[in-house]
């Protein structure tokens, strides 16, 4: 009886806990959505939690050839949006390929082979993840300067796979730590190579980690702000995080773009933690209580 | 040696795999880590402006001129204020956030996901939602408090300089927490179900058993999450900026780099006070860890 009356408020006060989280969670994100399909005229009256009428406008701003804004027809945003749309996927697409490539491997040395100074490259490796980026940005800045790389892909790819590569090493090397090495071995007695073993045995097996380490490099590179601040000044590389604010003109910031582009550059994200939340969270404990 | 080791019978080119393998790590991070740390380390001891001929060696000048600076107490007291806001609000929410999540049986991975979300966005987009937010003239904060009957008038916000840091650091906080709350998630998972069950036994009440079983045990996970946080909110820099930008009352120690090396131009300056962030955020750190540690073993 008295476990019965206990569970009663027990269940209410859960139900209102899960109630505040999802809303301190999703509310912003669903503003931001009514906002971006609120016709320009009504974002300036008494906000209404749903949207009274439903407009593209601002999405048609994004996309269109011209759109009209305060009953002017002005030039669209798309080629700038398209460029750094582009821009996001490629560098975020190139430092994720080559991050979890170089992790992939490099972790598979670190726990099967045996070389000198293993142990203390790897600590040394690891350790920078405790050094904040902005630490290696000045030098780094006259580096690229002297390369020749200021504005390209190749900069910008350089600099995230050395920003996420300790992560994405980290939580490859406890991933083949968890791996049996009998079916290596198994597979060594029946005369495969070392490469052959690592390439069409082990790889495969790793599918789960390789795919939580590859969103744990997208989403921190897809996000990125002050690097490509520095290191990406024009539209030849500029990304989504850096335009978007841009679209703040002297006289007026146009807050329905703002929400409209962003929404737009939530999209990825939000498809990824939709299909492969499974994954992502396991990266996100492996990486942080190992 | 070799003698003692297990697997003698290893492939001869063994250690040419293994360099094979291994320099890609050794040359991105040796050339775009630790090679511009030193430099960053080496050349805040000299004056390197690009406005002025030549880079004299000038000792600590550059760190005695940055405590100098008011501009750079503010930064630091500024900065201090995210930390410490950040820190509480992200451990206390993170903590409620697992508790619930370990808790509920129906739809769990549903409500981690959503948890989950705000971390994975990028920093910009949340900070221009939460900026829209906050508009004086037509945001949902001012409308919602004033339909409430808080406030009477219309707020703006970011006039008032603790308002403004602490709005900032919550909307740090919206995009920080799920990863406090995660790592805290895994550590209660660990916790095996029948010490409740034997503290249950002796009497304890959910807030003993709370006390003497879970906090002991989520330990390692908690420094490890207030580390996190504290780190994190040492280098904010994207919410500010976007927020409120330059402007001196919200200016982290970040923003305060940015400012000095990128748009000022004094490199070496710029260098000086990055290595302190860096040795600040990473002591803080430390200390958590260490005291965390301390107070919640049980030998």
């Amino acid at each position: 009886m008295r476990a019965r009356l206990s569970t009663l408020p027990g269940r209410i006060g859960t139900a209102v806990a899960v109630i505040l989280l999802v809303a301190w969670s999703l509310g912003p994100i669903y503003w931001s959505l009514v906002t971006s399909l609120t016709p320009p005229l009504h974002l300036l009256g008494t906000p209404s939690l749903w949207p009274q009428q439903i407009s593209f406008e601002h999405y048609a701003k994004l996309f269109g050839a011209t759109s009209m804004s305060q009953g002017n027809t002005v030039q669209s945003v798309w080629p700038q949006f398209s460029a750094a749309l582009t821009n996001s996927l490629i560098t975020s697409g190139l430092a994720t390929v080559v991050t979890v490539a170089i992790a992939a491997f490099g972790a598979y040395a670190f726990v099967r082979l045996e070389f000198p100074g293993r142990d203390l490259l790897f600590v040394a490796v690891v350790a920078t993840l405790a050094i904040p980026a902005y630490t290696v940005m000045i030098p780094l800045y006259r580096l690229m300067i002297s390369l020749k790389l200021i504005d390209t892909y190749t900069g910008i790819t350089l600099i995230y796979v050395s920003a996420f590569l300790p992560l994405a090493l980290w939580l490859m090397r406890s991933v083949y730590q968890a791996m049996p090495i009998s079916l290596e071995e198994a597979a060594w007695l029946d005369g495969a190579g070392r490469v052959y073993t690592l390439v069409y045995i082990v790889l495969p097996l790793s599918a789960p980690g390789l795919i939580a380490s590859a969103i744990l490099t997208f989403l921190n590179a897809w996000g990125q702000f002050m690097v490509p601040l520095v290191f990406s000044p024009t539209l030849a590389t500029k990304p989504l995080t850096v335009l978007i604010p841009e679209f703040v003109t002297r006289n007026y910031i146009d807050f329905g773009l703002m929400n409209a582009a962003g929404i737009l550059a939530i999209i990825p994200p939000v498809l990824l933690v939709l299909f492969l939340n499974r994954y992502l969270v396991s990266g996100l404990m492996a990486g942080a209580t190992k | 040696m070799p003698s003692s080791h297990p697997r003698r019978n290893r492939a001869p080119g063994e250690l040419a795999l293994a360099a094979a393998l291994v320099i890609p790590i050794v040359v991105v991070m040796g050339s775009l880590v630790f090679w511009p740390l030193a430099t960053s380390v080496i050349d805040s001891f000299y004056r390197i402006d690009p406005m002025k001929p030549g880079t004299p060696f000038v000792g600590l000048a550059n760190y005695g001129s940055l405590l100098a600076d008011s501009n750079v107490q503010t930064a630091w007291l500024n900065t201090f204020a995210y930390v410490a806001i950040a820190v509480v609000l992200e451990t206390i929410g993170g903590l409620g956030a697992a508790l619930l999540l370990n808790r509920v049986k129906h739809g769990r991975q549903w409500l981690l996901a959503i948890t989950v979300l705000p971390w994975c966005l990028p920093p910009v987009v949340n900070a221009i939602v939460w900026m829209w937010i906050f508009n004086p003239s037509y945001g949902l904060l001012n409308h919602a408090l004033l339909w409430l009957g808080v406030i009477d008038a219309r707020k703006v916000w970011f006039n008032d300089q603790a308002t403004a840091l602490f709005l900032i650091s919550l909307v740090h906080v919206w995009r920080m927490m799920p990863l406090t709350a995660v790592i805290l998630l895994a550590a209660l998972q660990s916790i095996p179900r029948d010490l409740y069950e034997a503290a249950r036994l002796d009497g304890a009440g959910p807030i003993k058993s709370f006390r003497l079983v879970t906090l002991p045990l989520i330990a390692s996970g908690l420094a490890i999450a207030l580390s996190q946080s504290t780190v994190f909110a040492f280098n904010l820099f994207d919410e500010a900026w976007i927020l409120s930008g330059s402007s001196l009352d919200t200016r982290s120690v970040i923003i305060q780099v940015y400012l000095t090396a990128f748009q000022n131009l004094r490199f070496s300056s710029g260098m000086a006070l990055s290595i302190l962030a860096m040795l600040a955020s990473l002591l803080v750190s430390l200390i958590y860890v260490l005291r965390v540690y301390r107070e919640t073993r049980y030998d």
